[in-house]
């Protein structure tokens, strides 16, 4: 058996469940990896699919559930984020800054993963990917189990989102 | 004193890797740095004294797993050990039987890097 009981019990999950894994893989990897607080605003008061001077990292599940994880990270504060993991002052979007945002989809998506998967061969990761602009909007094109997130770092703000669906 | 290989595509995550080793006191003296399976067996190849592997598992061009395969292989008998986000058991279980010595889950603190490389060193 390689799925969790309770997961393989349930048809889905609700958006608390969720909300739940997706708070506690965050603030692990912000707390260990970021040396920064994450605290969640959850739950979120209004959708966000647009988003300005920002970068987002994805990271795509496939095998038992398919879905995306995603980090929405204005870029400011992603210059923060990048800084404190690699000790550096990171003023610009460049590789760093897209590799540091990339690797904390990673870290999300392995921390989900773990949940959905105890063995871990029945759902795969891809590797990450990464986009910034200065205006773009992330929709999903498919009615699944979906939840964002809103975390605060001091007075700034950023999303975590998952949409997952479980493959029958 | 010891050379460390760290195999892992994400540059950021090697940067981690490097300074938590240093914070967490081991005694590390050079560390070379490979961003795919591929570039660990050419920094092995390229005759470099190396101590410990730390390796990525989902990497592109070639995964840990093979990474693992195809250094033992080779016949190199140098500990690895996974550092990686895939957690599950059997995916571990995989790595152990290829030929690794153990796992670290990310993410980690420096002192889960010292209790588990501290024996290895």
């Amino acid at each position: 058996m390689t799925l969790n009981a309770d997961i393989a019990a349930s048809k889905g999950f609700s958006d608390d469940q969720l909300a739940k894994y997706i708070i506690d893989a965050t603030q692990e990897v912000f707390s260990t990896m970021v040396m920064m607080d994450a605290a969640d605003d959850y739950p979120l008061q209004e959708p966000i699919t647009r988003f300005q001077c920002s970068i987002t990292g994805m990271v795509g599940f496939a095998g038992l559930y398919s879905g995306v994880i995603s980090v929405h990270c204005p870029v400011e504060l992603a210059k923060k984020i990048t800084s404190a993991m690699l000790g550096i002052d990171c003023d610009e979007i460049n590789e760093d800054l897209n590799d540091a945002i990339g690797e904390i989809a990673n870290m999300l998506g392995g921390g989900v993963k773990q949940v959905l998967s105890k063995g871990g061969l029945d759902v795969k990761l891809s590797i990450p990917t990464v986009i910034s602009g200065e205006d773009y909007t992330v929709n999903s094109l498919s009615d699944i189990d979906c939840v964002v997130i809103p975390f605060r770092i001091g007075d700034e703000k950023f999303l975590v989102g998952l949409t997952l669906k479980r493959e029958e | 004193m010891a050379n460390i290989l760290i195999v892992d595509d994400s540059s950021t995550m090697r940067k981690i890797i490097s300074r938590s080793l240093r914070q967490a006191g081991l005694p590390v003296d050079e560390i070379f740095e490979a961003g795919d399976g591929i570039e660990g067996l050419g920094v092995l190849n390229s005759g470099k004294k190396v101590d410990l592997i730390l390796s990525d598992i989902n990497m592109p061009n070639m995964d840990g797993l093979e990474f693992v395969k195809s250094v033992r292989g080779n016949g190199n008998n140098t500990p690895i050990v996974m550092i990686t986000t895939e957690g599950g058991e059997e995916i571990i279980a995989q790595a152990i039987s290829s030929g690794a010595s153990s796992s670290i889950k990310k993410p980690f603190t420096p002192e889960q890097l010292q209790e588990t490389l501290g024996g290895l060193l």
